[in-house]
């Protein structure tokens, strides 16, 4: 038997997530569950597959992705900018580690009702707290990896007569990568989580909602399978994006260079 | 292939000690109450400051379970960790048509409800697509009773749901009042007449003109556990709510001291909530035909009771 052999290729994941699908129906079959808490397999595709042919969920989704990838972009920009700098000042270093240091423990949910007082209620909200929650931890990471660049590199570009743009795009980025992809997957988890707990809040702002408001609606109607339909929606963006994304950007940039 | 069973044996293990059941063994006289604040809740707040459960049925053991909405009691009831509960009648009905083994135990009070606008708008017909309404939950009583009217109204009772806001009253009665872009709040006592006597605000439809009728707005649920295991908690159960009620009817100052108290308000805002003429406690559950119909023709419910003993206990009060 080559069993072990099957779990430590790339594909593992699809086997044990194979196991636990297996794992859910027999427990959903064979114990005393309510069907209510703990719904079967059928009972989830069909409610998925309902949602997709006669619901939005695909819209939805599609709604939640694009203000998680705004979201995203606007982060990293001001993550650079802002990690940079810290890493050229030491004063804004120092500046930077404050607004950390105060903001970060800071779950964007709690700064509901300050958000609905200061930019309302619609998508400019849910942007905002997805910006929140992405932006901290990828500072966090942005200037770990920028203080790991090696000394003698940055004397290279001295070497070449970089100016700062030039050793920017030269020096810093290709040499922090791999930190700076952790901090992206960080904040692409993190959007995920600030923009659904916002999107349940929320509600629809005007247009069909994201994915978020259809799990809620899902629960206050007490659809169980629709709950864990919306979920499943979640979980297979996430791996596609884990995989295919990520994926990819690793294998032709540090895997390539050698560098993680 | 040995390992594989004794890992696939164990996740099983895993997920279903997640659902493991905090036993209450039948017979003995427990009761699990989810216990809420407001005006529409007194009776539930009178019966547990007087110790109406405990004189009515000696030696219980009472745990009062915070809550902060009925998805959360419905839940916390499918996960049998509630044994009564107080709702508006439409998420019971959900609750119901989605297999819940749970009916109607008690009426309980009558309440002023409805939808609070700026000024600038004087009519549903003007809420446009840019105006939010805040309101606790999509499925709760104040969003069908606003289906009710758009129905009524426009003839298409899903007409304002993409501009629905799930907020709690508090958090609505602040968006409204901040000049946000919520204008609108589909609220309850107190939070209804405090905003409607801030200056700029106004009352476009209420409860009872949504409804075409009066009606119950919340009702006391227990579940077939308690009413069928239990039988002597559960007439306790009932008897409490109904002297308690009584007690409101008849002395409504003492109880205003009571509730006053628990509520941190003052007495003679409490006493004129408790005495306004729309404000009514009773035991008998209005209009559950009406909102079962309502709510079928329109699609959140996928079926309809043939009689009424389907979704209320024996002994229970009802009309229609």
């Amino acid at each position: 038997m080559k069993i072990k052999a099957l779990f430590l290729k790339p594909y593992s994941k699809y086997i044990w997530i194979a196991l636990m699908l297996l794992a859910w129906e027999l427990t959903a079959k064979l114990a005393l569950v309510n069907p209510l808490a703990f719904p079967s397999l059928e009972l989830i595709f069909t409610a998925l597959i309902d949602s997709i042919i006669n619901g939005d969920i695909l819209l939805q989704m599609l709604f939640s992705l694009g203000l998680i990838v705004i979201g995203l972009g606007i982060g990293v920009v001001l993550a650079f900018l802002m990690s940079f700098l810290s890493v050229v000042s030491p004063v804004f270093a120092s500046f930077t580690d404050t607004c950390v240091s105060i903001f970060h423990p800071l779950p964007g949910i709690a700064l509901l009702p300050l958000i609905i007082l200061w930019i309302g209620t619609g998508s400019m909200a849910i942007l905002f707290i997805i910006v929140h929650s992405v932006l901290w931890p990828m500072i966090l990471n942005m200037t770990a990896g920028f203080k790991a660049i090696p000394e003698v590199y940055k004397k290279i570009g001295q070497n070449y007569e970089f100016n700062t743009f030039q050793s920017i795009l030269r020096i810093f980025i290709p040499a922090s990568l791999s930190y700076l992809l952790a901090g992206l997957k960080i904040g692409w988890a993190r959007g995920w989580r600030a923009a659904i707990s916002a999107e349940m809040i929320f509600g629809a702002s005007g247009g069909i909602g994201g994915i978020g408001w259809y799990i809620f609606n899902k629960r206050v109607f007490m659809d169980t399978a629709g709950v864990y339909a919306g979920l499943l929606i979640i979980i297979a963006v996430g791996i596609f994006v884990e995989d295919f994304v990520f994926g990819k950007i690793e294998k032709n940039t540090i895997n390539k260079w050698g560098v993680a | 292939m040995k390992k594989f069973v004794i890992i696939l044996s164990m996740m099983a293990l895993l997920l279903t000690t997640g659902c493991a059941k905090t036993e209450t063994a039948g017979g003995e006289k427990t009761i699990r109450i989810a216990e809420q604040y407001g005006i529409a809740y007194a009776p539930v707040q009178i019966m547990k400051a007087q110790g109406l459960l405990e004189k009515n049925c000696p030696g219980i053991d009472i745990s009062w379970e915070q809550m902060s909405n009925t998805a959360a009691i419905r839940e916390a009831m499918v996960a049998d960790r509630l044994d009564a509960g107080f709702m508006a009648i439409p998420p019971f009905l959900i609750g119901w048509d989605n297999g819940m083994d749970w009916k109607i135990a008690t009426g309980l009070s009558s309440v002023p409800t409805g939808l609070v606008t700026k000024t600038s708008i004087s009519g549903l017909a003007e809420l446009g697509e840019k105006d939010r309404i805040a309101l606790p939950q999509p499925g709760s009583v104040q969003h069908i009773l606003l289906a009710m009217a758009c129905d009524r109204d426009f003839g298409n009772p899903q007409k304002l749901d993409n501009n629905l806001l799930t907020l709690s009253h508090p958090d609505g009665m602040n968006a409204l009042l901040s000049g946000s872009d919520v204008t609108a709040h589909f609220t309850s006592t107190p939070y209804l007449e405090k905003e409607l006597s801030t200056e700029g605000f106004h009352q476009i439809l209420s409860g009872n003109e949504a409804f075409g009728d009066e009606f119950s707005f919340i009702v006391g649920v227990t579940t077939k556990k308690l009413h069928d295991q239990n039988p002597q908690v559960y007439a306790a159960f009932n008897q409490s709510v109904a002297e308690a009620i009584t007690f409101i009817n008849d002395h409504p100052q003492e109880a205003a001291i009571i509730l006053s108290e628990a509520y941190e308000l003052p007495e003679a805002e409490v006493l004129a909530y408790l005495s306004a003429a729309d404000t009514k406690y009773s035991t008998t559950v209005k209009g559950l035909q009406t909102f079962s119909d309502f709510m079928l023709k329109t699609g959140y419910l996928k079926k309809s009771y043939e009689s009424p003993e389907a979704v209320v206990w024996e002994h229970t009060d009802y009309e229609d």
